[in-house]
């Protein structure tokens, strides 16, 4: 059953429903539809215990769940989507678990993903493609793409994702719901698995602005177990919104279908009254190539932990003799395609000789891709740009490919860059499936962000 | 890059790849390395690096040693071969 947080939330407190009822329509339906779609690696039997137990005045009770499988929760497997953590199970709620048990949320499962986050379809899962519920030769988008195909298909009505180049926004736009990836910092990354730390968010996909808005006040705010936390600084929302259009958004290679909602979407809040402009931000072409580095280079680090030792790993196979070689095969044997390229490439990246080529080179294009923001930020109040350049591509198209998977995050990677709230929402839609656009705004700035995609919501409803 | 050099590599990041890795990396690799060159046509001249936001200031606790939840421990220890409270691993030298 499609239904937003809110409506649950009202059919509860007037009775027209019981948390039984919801709950087993959200099982139905997880039941029929699982099989095929592949959108939760775990479902769990302990939901009716857990929201009996809430009260029904805190601020997420009606939401469940589907928590993407990197996000832990004491007790429950938490794989990943890697082999290397088949058998590996939570000791302890990551930051933002506690806070959703805390505000009433429940959650009905884990949620497929691309292996430890890194990709754009979920088909570098150990544990088999999810496939996008609209059409199911084709993908969710990734890496948050059981969650966000969950969501969509009414199998829960809440998503907790995360956010490295665009694992949240992309997938959201894929299949046609919201995904919103805060600010860099508001929200604590205790207890959820690294992939790049200094681009890694978490955030919420759900059927609505206001379910994200919901979320994210649930989730957000400093914690000691994450060093760059910080307490969400409230700026004001002006009054009179201004819309830039960025005008390097609308590359060359674009779907023809996608670039024409995108621009009718524009006339529509043009129409309704927003003053709309279009803006520069002259360093987009290099915002990917950087991100690459980057990314490959803080993923090489980070992935070293896993070595097939501490977080429990079996294999059918003899002892090795020395801890070097239980590394090199645990990790030969335990890793996927996707993983091992992006650890080789960091490896490269960060080697003597290349360190100020390619890393420091990066870091600098970051400031500028940062620089071209804070300069737009002081003429525009928020920005739209498509989400993803094409439509949900077919499964098995891309995943030979990498280069072409990765151009996937072209619009969404700016925001991780630059620190940047970011939300991607349907604007429209093309033959059967949905198209995403996403709004940007300056940092810290998610009151505004929010203000205005409630507006475009309606105005793209329509 | 040839295949050499991922060899190199991967041992370095200790992953073992096996012949069909190592003949199809290269390739994958340098089309990712070839996409990055584009960066060098950037003018980063007189830019400083971003490695950190400036509203974002280092979240620090106390150094001290703190006694976690002896559940979460167990659960801990459980995900590898222990022998009293120690992580078992292969012969080190």
């Amino acid at each position: 059953m499609k239904i937003t947080i809110k409506e649950t939330q009202e059919k509860l407190r007037k009775g027209e429903i019981t948390v039984e009822d919801i709950l087993s329509e959200f099982f139905a339906r997880t039941k029929e539809r699982n099989e095929e779609i592949n959108a939760f690696l775990s479902v769990f039997d302990k939901t009716l215990n857990d929201i009996k137990s809430k009260d029904k005045n805190l601020p997420l009770y009606g939401a469940f769940f589907s928590v993407k499988d990197n996000i832990l929760i004491k007790g429950e497997r938490c794989s990943a989507g890697s082999r290397l953590l088949d058998h590996y199970i939570a000791p302890f709620d990551a930051t933002v678990i506690r806070k959703i048990k805390e505000k009433g949320g429940v959650f009905i499962g884990k949620g497929n993903l691309d292996e430890f986050a890194m990709g754009s379809s979920t088909e570098n899962s150990a544990f088999g493609p999810t496939r996008n519920p609209i059409d199911s030769e084709r993908v969710p988008g990734g890496s948050s793409g059981g969650t966000a195909a969950a969501v969509a298909d009414g199998m829960c009505n809440a998503g907790l994702g995360s956010d490295t180049g665009g694992s949240i926004r992309q997938p959201a736009a894929f299949c046609g719901v919201v995904g919103f990836k805060p600010t860099y910092g508001t929200v604590s990354r205790s207890g959820v698995m690294s992939m790049a730390s200094s681009f890694d968010q978490v955030g919420p996909i759900t059927n609505s602005v206001e379910d994200a808005e919901t979320i994210f006040n649930a989730i957000c705010g400093k914690d000691e177990n994450d060093s760059v936390t910080s307490d969400l600084i409230r700026k004001k929302v002006k009054k009179d919104l201004k819309v830039g259009i960025p005008k390097e958004y609308f590359v060359e290679g674009m779907e023809e279908g996608v670039k024409e909602a995108i621009e009718k979407a524009i006339e529509k809040v043009e129409k309704a009254g927003i003053k709309v402009e279009e803006v520069s931000l002259p360093h987009t072409e290099y915002a990917l190539p950087a991100y690459e580095i980057i990314m490959a280079s803080e993923v090489s680090a980070n992935l070293a932990r896993y070595d097939g030792i501490r977080y429990g790993l079996e294999f059918d196979r003899p002892v090795a003799k020395t801890i070097k070689d239980a590394y090199l095969e645990n990790r030969g044997e335990g890793f996927g395609k996707e993983a091992k390229r992006r650890i080789i490439l960091g490896t490269y990246a960060l080697s003597a000789g290349y360190y100020d080529a390619y890393y420091i080179k990066a870091q600098k294009i970051r400031s500028l891709i940062a620089d071209d923001f804070k300069k737009v930020f002081q003429e525009v109040d928020a920005l739209i740009t498509p989400a993803t350049p094409t439509l949900p591509f077919k499964i098995g198209e891309k995943v030979e490919d990498p280069l072409s998977m990765h151009l996937s995050d072209i619009f969404t990677v700016t925001a991780n860059l630059a620190g940047l709230p970011a939300m991607c929402l349907p604007c429209g839609k093309k033959d059967k499936f949905y198209v995403g656009a996403q709004v940007l705004t300056d940092r810290f700035h998610e009151d505004t962000l929010f203000h205005l995609a409630k507006k475009l919501e309606e105005i793209w409803k329509q | 890059m040839n295949k050499k050099e991922v060899e190199k590599l991967a041992f370095f990041a200790r992953i073992k790849l096996d012949d069909e890795e190592l003949k199809n990396v290269p390739g994958e690799v340098d089309s990712i390395l070839k996409y990055i060159q584009k960066l060098s046509n950037a003018n980063t001249e007189n830019v400083e690096s971003l490695f950190h936001f400036p509203e974002l200031k280092n979240v620090v606790r106390k150094d001290e040693a703190k006694t976690i939840d002896r559940e979460v421990q167990k659960r801990m220890m459980a995900m590898g071969k222990d022998k009293d409270d120690y992580l078992r691993v292969e012969a080190i030298l």
